[in-house]
């Protein structure tokens, strides 16, 4: 597999900030990879997500020392909006991204921009609307519709542009676990059928887990740790140290082996945890 | 009924069957009637015919008294400055004179006669207004090539305005949960409450503003440079089709227009001189 | 236990918006001095409305709310936010003043109090939220979302109200911040005795603070008591698009295994756990 991202010895400052928000940090990620980031707030998670998709250094002043890489190219080098062709953003505000006075106005506007035809057009809209359980919603205004759907509008819209990377950035803060859980479901079927990479900010570690190939632990603007999702949650102690907190069967399981009671993996999944359970009790 | 940003539209009307762009041209032209016909008579009869159209479409009537303030204080607003801020006029009929003030029969029938030319006009927006919805006019403005960043701007400026609305709620809110209780307040304290408002929605749209360019960037939208360039789809428009009775009615409200014109200024029709409804006033007061 | 008299009262309350939108439903509830409350539900369930409805913001279509004895429809709003505080879920839409000592002085204000008392009641709630004093002439805006949200409070307490209402204290908050303000809640709860309601979707926090959860559905109530029982009843909580924690998930997956069904935190269930082991040795 190729690297579609690689990012070395980066740093980046803000001009209205003392400290840098980023400081000599180091990623690769592999196409078609699944990759959590987590971090307590102010880690520089966002910043970095920015830098992936251009809006750092395009839309801030600031400092950039290092180089940030997607498809082999530095992301100062596209032109304008060509990088968005390859790496689509979604943001944690479901208000903020609704730009448009229906649904479908709103997931037909990235695609009209980037010049697409119209049977493409109808097309890619069938398809991201059936994807994202949208077509009865398409005539709604923006005030017609939950926080929820509006999230889910912005992930449609996004894709319906097809990015080969797909970047969200605390996409469910602001949604119930409903609407939570139903734009993890997009993800899932993102990940089983099509080859996107797909790179998740979340505080919410339950619905991310299952679905992580890699996770990344950022803190005070540094990657302190970035490993396979199962190898990474060996490392619960250290997660723990920085005020994150795994889900309820892993945490369980990580105080169980602190007592001395379990010396196996961390189960990622209630179902899993129930198994090694009753393999415990059985024993 | 649908609640849109600018009023209330029904939910099913024969009118949606109307192409957007018709009923825009409708707008523009059929509040031009008012500026040729002075003859109130010609105008109420106006608000007639749309009030009739109103009906056919469906439109919720009740939802239309929020205009009557509107229409109310204007009336009031040109029915002063033309009398008691008319000033003297030796050459009028004076009709009544009150507290030293002045009223001329001249003065009030022009008073009038504004009036009732600028009710029709109000007419028309108002029926404009409940019969689109936010896209109906997106739609109606590229349908005449409007530039699309002028079209995508409306509809943000739309937008904007509804979120700053839901803010607004919810600040009067907040207030009011910190004690803040203007009843039975004076004029300076209401006021005040106003600026305090200001704070927060101004934060709120800073706040904003960041996560919505971004939006924009993120949808790959060019600002400059070449992508901005791209020749744009217009999907939306797709959806929207002229049909026969489309260009009858664009016809009859365009042959109305000439109509108008040719007994204006082709036979001296619509003038005040002319009206009844004015002789009978007249005959009344005087 | 004694039965304590309720502090606030719901009777037959139903309410519904201007637009015809019937956001709650025959809420009847009692509210008693000391719990400390989650409500829950998915988005448009009612939860915020409800909570307006307590702090007489909102006055009842039908039915009655009955607060310290005080009916909301024919009390004043001073009356209402002496008892009842309401901090709203975004800290920016409540920010009205140019600094925070300002910020937290204009609700004493609002309701006149004299110049020593307005000050004496600022450096309570200041000193209660523990806001540093380096912030206090800062603009509330250039503040963090935390330090914010800790204004927020502030100013509301600077009220004094008995029950304070705070509407999704943990969103957009990390763990390690969610829990700093979960405890600070709880010490009011705890040691300056506010009966606390909190709005959330974060099951976990439930798991872990409240006492009582009373869950919404469609305008309606769908289950109301002890944190422990609400979460062992999973048919209703299906029907409130909810599932308790993943901890309590745990417990409850095999009954063979014998964990409490109502366990609610990793704690909780680690002391079982070890009981259990304990018992087989």
């Amino acid at each position: 597999m190729s690297n579609v991202i690689e990012i070395n010895d980066y740093s980046w400052k803000y001009v209205n900030t003392r400290t840098p928000a980023i400081e000599g940090i180091n990623l690769t990620v592999e196409e078609g990879n699944f990759v959590g980031i987590i971090g307590p707030n102010g880690a520089g998670k966002t910043t970095l997500a920015y830098s992936i998709d251009g809006l750092i250094p395009g839309q801030y002043n600031g400092i950039k020392k290092g180089t940030v890489e997607v498809f082999g190219t530095e992301v100062e080098d596209y032109a304008k909006g060509e990088l968005q062709q390859l790496v689509g953003v979604v943001f944690s505000d479901p208000e903020a991204q609704f730009t448009a006075m229906t649904v479908e106005d709103e997931l037909v506007f990235g695609m009209e921009n980037i010049g697409l035809t119209l049977p493409e057009i109808q097309e890619r809209l069938d398809w991201v609307t059936e994807l994202t359980e949208l077509s009865h919603l398409l005539m709604k205004p923006p005030y017609e519709i939950s926080g929820g759907q509006k999230q889910r509008v912005a992930l449609a819209a996004v894709l319906a542009m097809r990015p080969k990377i797909l970047v969200l950035d605390e996409p469910t803060s602001m949604l119930d676990p409903v609407s939570r859980g139903r734009i993890f479901e997009v993800l899932a079927k993102l990940k089983a059928e099509e080859n996107n990479t797909i790179i998740v900010i979340e505080h919410s570690l339950e619905n991310l887990i299952p679905l992580a190939d890699q996770m990344v632990l950022m803190a005070d603007g540094s990657i302190l740790l970035q490993d396979e999702t199962q190898a990474f949650f060996q490392q619960s102690k250290l997660l723990l140290d920085k005020g994150l907190y795994p889900p309820g069967a892993m945490h369980f399981f990580h105080e169980l082996k602190m007592k001395n009671y379990y010396q196996g993996k961390y189960p990622l999944t209630v179902a899993e945890g129930i198994d090694l359970l009753r393999e415990i009790k059985g024993s | 009924m649908n609640k849109t940003l600018l009023g209330y539209v029904p939910n099913e009307s024969p009118i949606y069957a109307v192409h957007p762009f018709v009923k825009l041209f409708f707008l523009l032209i059929v509040s031009l009637f008012p500026m040729f016909v002075t003859a109130p008579d010609w105008n109420i009869g106006l608000m007639f015919v749309i009030i009739i159209f109103m009906w056919i479409s469906r439109v919720n009537m009740k939802t239309l008294k929020i205009y009557v303030p509107v229409a109310i204080s204007m009336g009031t607003i040109i029915f002063i400055s033309y009398t008691v801020l008319g000033g003297t006029h030796p050459e009028f009929e004076l009709l009544a004179r009150v507290w030293g003030i002045n009223f001329y029969w001249e003065r009030v029938r022009d008073a009038l006669v504004v009036y009732f030319r600028i009710l029709p006009m109000i007419f028309t927006m108002v029926f404009f207004l409940s019969t689109s919805r936010e896209r109906d006019i997106i739609v109606a403005m590229r349908s005449v090539k409007v530039p699309f960043v002028i079209t995508y701007v409306f509809a943000m400026a739309l937008r904007s305005a509804g979120m700053v609305l839901e803010d607004f709620q919810i600040v009067r809110q907040a207030e009011q949960a910190r004690g803040f209780d203007p009843t039975g307040k004076s004029l300076p304290y209401k006021i005040r409450q106003y600026v305090m408002y200001m704070i927060p929605l101004f934060a709120l749209s800073l706040r904003r503003s960041e996560e919505f360019t971004n939006a924009l960037v993120a949808r790959g939208y060019a600002f400059t440079g070449e992508f901005s360039k791209v020749k744009r789809a217009d999907y939306i428009l797709t959806h929207y089709s002229y049909k026969y009775f489309d260009y009858i009615f664009i016809a009859l409200i365009g042959i109305a227009f000439i109509a108008l014109l040719i007994f204006r200024y082709g036979f001296g029709y619509f003038l005040v001189e002319q009206s009844w409804l004015m002789r009978i006033l007249h005959g009344a007061v005087s | 236990m004694t039965e304590k008299a309720p502090y606030i009262q719901v009777i037959d309350l139903d309410f519904e918006y201007p637009d015809g939108t019937q956001a709650l439903k025959e809420i009847n509830l009692e509210i008693v001095k000391g719990e400390f409350i989650a409500l829950i539900g998915q988005n448009g369930s009612g939860k915020t409305t409800l909570s307006k409805c307590l702090n007489g913001l909102y006055k009842p279509t039908a039915g009655d709310i009955i607060v310290d004895g005080l009916n909301t429809k024919k009390s004043s709003i001073v009356q209402m936010v002496k008892r009842v505080g309401y901090v709203f879920q975004n800290p920016d839409h409540q920010l009205f003043n140019s600094n925070c000592w300002d910020e937290i002085a204009y609700g004493p204000r609002n309701i006149q109090l004299s110049d020593e008392e307005v000050k004496e009641r600022v450096e309570e709630a200041i000193q209660v939220v523990g806001l540093p004093k380096i912030y206090h002439s800062e603009h509330p805006f250039f503040l963090s979302k935390g330090l914010r949200q800790r204004v927020a409070i502030a100013s509301i307490l600077a009220l004094r109200p008995h029950v304070i209402i705070v509407d999704e204290p943990t969103t957009g908050q990390d763990m390690k911040q969610s829990l700093e303000i979960m405890d600070f809640l709880q010490d009011l709860n705890d040691k300056h005795g506010h009966t606390i309601i909190i709005i959330t979707h974060d099951m976990p926090i439930v798991g872990i603070y409240a006492r009582r959860v009373i869950a919404m559905a469609q305008a309606r109530i769908m289950a109301d008591g002890p944190t422990g029982e609400v979460f062992t009843q999973t048919e209703v909580l299906e029907k409130t698009f909810l599932a308790p924690p993943q901890i309590t998930q745990l417990a409850q997956a095999d009954p063979d295994l014998g964990f409490n069904p109502g366990t609610l935190t990793v704690e909780d269930m680690v002391g079982q756990f070890l009981e259990m082991m304990g018992r087989r040795e």
